[in-house]
C-alpha cells in the first residue's frame, strides 16, 4: 500500500464527505414532551443554585493563581530550610518555661 | 429585547426561564432542536443522538444562570453540545471493555485503491461513502476521546484553533498540539 505518512488529499476529501453526511434522526413530539417533562422535574433555577453555579465558576478561575501561590510558598520554604518538625522542637527548647512544661508530660 | 413583534428575543426567553417561568425553555427547544441535533448527529452514533441532545438540553437549562449575552445563545448552546459530546465519548472510553476488531479485508482494499489514487477512479458512489463511513468510524474509536473531538472540530469540520479551543473549553496551544497528535495517529491507523 502506498505510504499515508503525507496527508492523503483524496482521502481526506472522501473522509470529511463522510462525516459531514452522517444521517440525522428526526425527533419527534414525544422527544420534547420528554425533555420538557426532565427540565419541569428539576424545577426552577434558584438563584441560590445560581449563585452556588457562579461560585463554582469563580473557583475554577482561581485554581491557576492557588496552585502558582502554593508553588511559591513551597520554593520559599525550601529555600529558607523550613522544616515544621524542627522548628517545633527549636521553638520548645529555646523557651524554658514550655520546656518544663513539655518534660513534665514526658515528651 | 423584544423588537414590538411577538417573537422574543433568546436572552429575553432565558431571563424569563431564570425568572421561574420554566415553560418558556420550550421556545428555546423548538428554536434550536435542529441545531443541536446537527451539532451531535456529528459527533456520537446515530442510535445515542436522541438521548445526547436530551442530555445537552438538560444540561444548557441547568447552566442557564451562566449565560452571558456578550455571545449569542446558538453559540453558546453549541458549546454545551459539543462538550456533552465529549463527555459521552469520556464515559464511553471508560466503560470499553470488548477488545476491538481490526480493519475488515474490503475496507483494506478500498482504502488502497483511494490512496494508489489511479487516475479516472470515482469515490463518489454510495458504497464508496459508506466505506468511508465505516472507516471513519473505525478509526475515530481507536483514539481517545479528546484526540477523537479535535481530530473531528478541527480536521473533519475545518474549524480554527481557536473555534475548536471555544468548543472544548481548552488553550489553543493545547489543540494545535492534541490535533497534531491526532493526524498523525490517524494516519498511522490507517497506512
Amino acid at each position: 500500500m502506498k505510504s499515508l505518512k503525507k496527508d492523503n488529499t483524496r482521502l481526506k476529501e472522501l473522509l470529511m464527505r463522510a462525516y459531514r453526511e452522517k444521517e440525522r434522526p428526526e425527533v419527534d413530539e414525544l422527544w420534547q414532551m420528554r425533555v420538557m417533562s426532565h427540565i419541569r422535574s428539576l424545577g426552577p433555577i434558584t438563584s441560590r443554585g445560581r449563585y452556588f453555579m457562579l461560585l463554582e465558576q469563580s473557583v475554577w478561575r482561581l485554581t491557576p493563581v492557588t496552585c502558582l501561590l502554593i508553588l511559591v510558598l513551597a520554593a520559599l520554604l525550601i529555600k529558607l530550610d523550613f522544616i515544621p518538625d524542627y522548628e517545633m522542637v527549636k521553638l520548645f527548647i529555646d523557651d524554658p518555661v514550655e520546656f518544663t512544661f513539655v518534660q513534665w508530660f514526658g515528651l | 429585547m423584544s423588537n414590538g413583534s411577538s417573537k422574543p428575543s433568546d436572552a429575553e426567553i432565558v431571563r424569563r426561564v431564570i425568572g421561574g417561568e420554566i415553560n418558556a425553555f420550550e421556545s428555546l427547544l423548538l428554536r434550536y432542536k435542529s441545531h443541536v441535533l446537527e451539532v451531535v448527529k456529528r459527533h456520537v452514533p446515530y442510535n445515542e443522538v436522541e438521548e445526547t441532545a436530551h442530555d445537552v438540553f438538560v444540561r444548557a437549562y441547568l447552566s442557564l444562570p451562566t449565560f452571558k449575552e456578550r455571545s449569542s445563545f446558538k453559540q453558546w448552546l453549541s458549546t454545551i453540545a459539543v462538550r456533552t459530546c465529549y463527555d459521552f465519548w469520556r464515559k464511553r472510553y471508560r466503560s470499553r471493555e470488548v477488545p476491538m476488531s481490526s480493519l475488515a479485508e474490503e475496507h483494506h482494499e478500498w482504502l488502497e485503491k483511494v490512496v494508489s489514487n489511479r487516475p479516472g477512479q470515482s469515490f463518489t458512489d454510495r458504497d464508496s461513502q459508506k466505506k468511508a463511513g465505516e472507516l471513519l468510524d473505525w478509526a475515530l474509536d481507536r483514539l481517545s476521546p479528546g484526540d477523537r473531538m479535535v481530530l473531528e472540530l478541527v480536521y473533519l469540520e475545518g474549524l480554527s484553533g481557536r473555534e475548536a479551543a471555544d468548543l472544548l473549553g481548552w488553550s489553543v496551544a493545547n489543540v494545535k498540539v492534541r490535533s497534531l497528535r491526532a493526524r498523525k495517529k490517524l494516519r498511522d491507523l490507517l497506512a
